[in-house]
């Protein structure tokens, strides 16, 4: 027998109180750990879908809407881009590095994105295996396309037009899959990688059928043609944090393009789903103080209900410390439970969320919490319930035992 | 190996003074103090015990004034010197008969001999019932598991206090017998405290408050 024993058959013989400590501080544990594997876990994705890219020039429009479409591949573009005029700015010294990127095709809701062999080196992307891709209407797949299409080297399908995956609206020619790449839990492990020339043929055909179709004018010289060709964003990284200064602002004005610059497009995207996550962290330290409040009410009560019990232990040669101990072994083991099975609620709840966002997103954007920020959230709570249960043994100290076996009739 | 002198006890400052006749009693001997309800019986009995400090006076058990005690000395001391008995007899709740015959001995700082337990279960006829919750027992095996639980540490001083005042005749002869034979057994002084006239003749020393 030893003070352990006795409080953990103490916790027995009331298990619903038990139960409830347990559950809602897991509970609030779980909340806690949540909205902060999710905060960083988003920051992350974020900061690390940047790569390389210091500004992005792309149609006027939203600059969000931008950077959103060019760099996480979330929403539409604003519009497009004349290929020459990007090109004339790819030529400036302060430019490092120039990616055109063109949309227009899906497939399997997976976006096929027409670029230069440049994109990769922005997320340090590698080939898994396969070949770089060296004519029009070969395609290079992320990795989590690969692996949710099952597609092999050799494998070819068919694009559909736009963004949305449709049955309808689909290309005539064949892309043909020539390159996989290593996974780097980055944006492009779910894009669909060709040259800038897949997207202009496919899109070509279809113009000039229907210009066929509607105008029937003369055909186009190719000198004109290259000038029509257009882009939907140039992803651009500087030679010197210098340019970003002067580069912008030069752009905004004198051509009818806009920059954005993503770094600071997204801090305000973080800045606005901030207040979510701070909304729901309220919530969680709220859940936390009331789990508190339970622990305190639930071992206060045994204290209160048991005065006789520990009044009798008193008798036994138990000393105040002795009973303290007794309730603070107590409250440490509704603590160490409501640690296990909040980490097992946290870590089921994230797979089935992060489930949902991939299926939304096809794209995995797990982020494992690091050592310092389960500490972190660990010893609010430990404050948490130390002043639960200092509070709860108070009475213990204030214990009159002999007021109190007088009082047993 | 128990004595008073000049035992006074107050409340509070204005209250009721309690003045206590002097006792002592050698090994074996056994006591019993006769009262009438709110004559400060009780009192008596948790200053005997060191449950309440006396306002004057002092206590001796076993060569040791245990008002000079330190509050953790006392507990110890409390524990392996004195076995109290109530009038309703209580064990913490959340144990069985065994545990709380396992914390009693802990809390005391005496070894665990099952033998001796089952031997004490057995001589008070509650052995069956070892292993059942507290909830679980009637009256009269809570009474009994009262006794053994002031016995099984062998302690020198066996305070009861009205043990008997709820019981109807026949048990109230069991019980008294119980803990005089108990006493016998551990070499303790048997002290009890009762209003309860009926037992005057089980005992050879008596006083009256």
């Amino acid at each position: 027998m030893n003070i352990w024993k006795i409080s953990i058959q103490n916790l027995k013989s009331k298990p619903l109180y038990t139960f409830l400590s347990i559950l809602i501080l897991s509970l609030s544990i779980m909340l806690l750990l949540s909205v902060q594997q999710l905060k960083i876990s988003f920051k992350n994705q974020i900061d690390s879908n940047l790569g390389k890219i210091d500004l992005v020039i792309g149609a006027k429009g939203s600059p969000l809407q931008l950077i959103l479409a060019s760099v996480l591949h979330l929403d539409n573009p604003t519009g497009n881009i004349s290929y020459h005029e990007a090109e004339k700015i790819s030529k400036s010294s302060f430019v490092k590095l120039a990616v055109p990127i063109s949309y227009g095709d899906n497939y399997e809701k997976y976006r096929i994105i027409g670029t230069t062999k440049e994109y990769l080196s922005i997320y340090n992307a590698e080939l898994q295996n396969g070949d770089v891709i060296k004519k029009p209407m070969e395609v290079i797949l992320g990795n989590t396309v690969a692996k949710q299409l099952n597609f092999k080297i050799g494998d070819t399908f068919l694009s559909s037009h736009g963004l949305k995956e449709n049955d309808i609206d689909l290309h005539a020619d064949k892309l043909t899959v020539v390159g996989i790449l290593k996974p780097t839990k980055k944006v492009i492990d779910r894009l669909i990688i060709t040259n800038l020339e897949s997207i202009w043929n496919v899109h070509k055909h279809e113009d000039e059928i229907d210009e066929d179709n509607e105008i029937h004018t003369e055909h186009h010289p190719q000198k004109t043609h290259d000038l029509n060709r257009e882009i939907t964003s140039l992803l651009i990284s500087f030679k010197s944090p210098r340019a970003l200064l002067t580069f912008p602002r030069k752009i905004n004005k004198e051509t009818n393009m806009q920059a954005a610059l993503p770094k600071y497009e997204l801090h305000k995207l973080y800045e606005y789903t901030n207040i979510g996550f701070q909304t729901i962290s309220w919530i969680a330290y709220l859940i936390l103080l009331i789990s508190g409040m339970i622990i305190f009410i639930s071992l206060y009560k045994m204290v209160k209900e048991r005065a006789f019990d520990l009044a009798l232990l008193r008798t036994y040669g138990a000393s105040n410390l002795q009973l303290i101990k007794m309730v603070i072994y107590e409250g440490i083991t509704i603590v160490f439970f409501a640690f296990i099975i909040g980490f097992i609620f946290v870590k089921t709840a994230l797979y089935f969320i992060f489930k949902i966002v991939k299926n939304y997103y096809h794209h995995n954007i797990l982020q494992e919490l690091s050592f310092n920020e389960v500490l972190q959230t660990g010893g609010l709570v430990l404050i948490m319930m130390f002043l639960s249960i200092s509070l709860a043994t108070y009475p213990i100290i204030k214990m009159n035992i002999s007021t109190i076996l007088s009082n047993e009739k | 190996m128990l004595q008073t002198d000049n035992l006074t006890f107050r409340y509070k400052k204005e209250g009721q003074i309690f003045k206590f006749p002097n006792i002592a009693l050698d090994e074996n001997e056994n006591l019993l103090i006769l009262g009438k309800s709110g004559i400060g019986k009780t009192t008596f009995l948790h200053l005997l015990a060191g449950l309440l400090s006396p306002t004057d006076g002092k206590v001796v058990i076993d060569d040791v004034s245990i008002n000079l005690l330190f509050q953790s000395k006392l507990d110890t001391f409390r524990g392996q010197k004195i076995g109290l008995v109530f009038q309703k007899n209580y064990a913490v709740k959340s144990l069985s008969v065994l545990e709380n015959l396992y914390a009693r001995l802990f809390f005391s700082k005496k070894t665990i001999d099952n033998d001796e337990i089952d031997k004490l279960l057995e001589q008070l006829g509650i052995k069956d019932s070892k292993n059942s919750k507290i909830h679980e027992l009637s009256e009269g095996q809570l009474q009994r598991l009262g006794i053994a639980l002031s016995v099984i540490h062998k302690p020198k001083i066996i305070l009861a206090d009205e043990p008997t005042s709820s019981l109807d005749d026949e048990n109230c002869k069991v019980v008294i017998e119980l803990l005089k034979n108990q006493a016998e057994r551990t070499h303790a002084n048997l002290i009890v405290i009762t209003h309860d006239q009926r037992i005057k003749t089980f005992f050879q020393n008596s006083i009256t408050l």
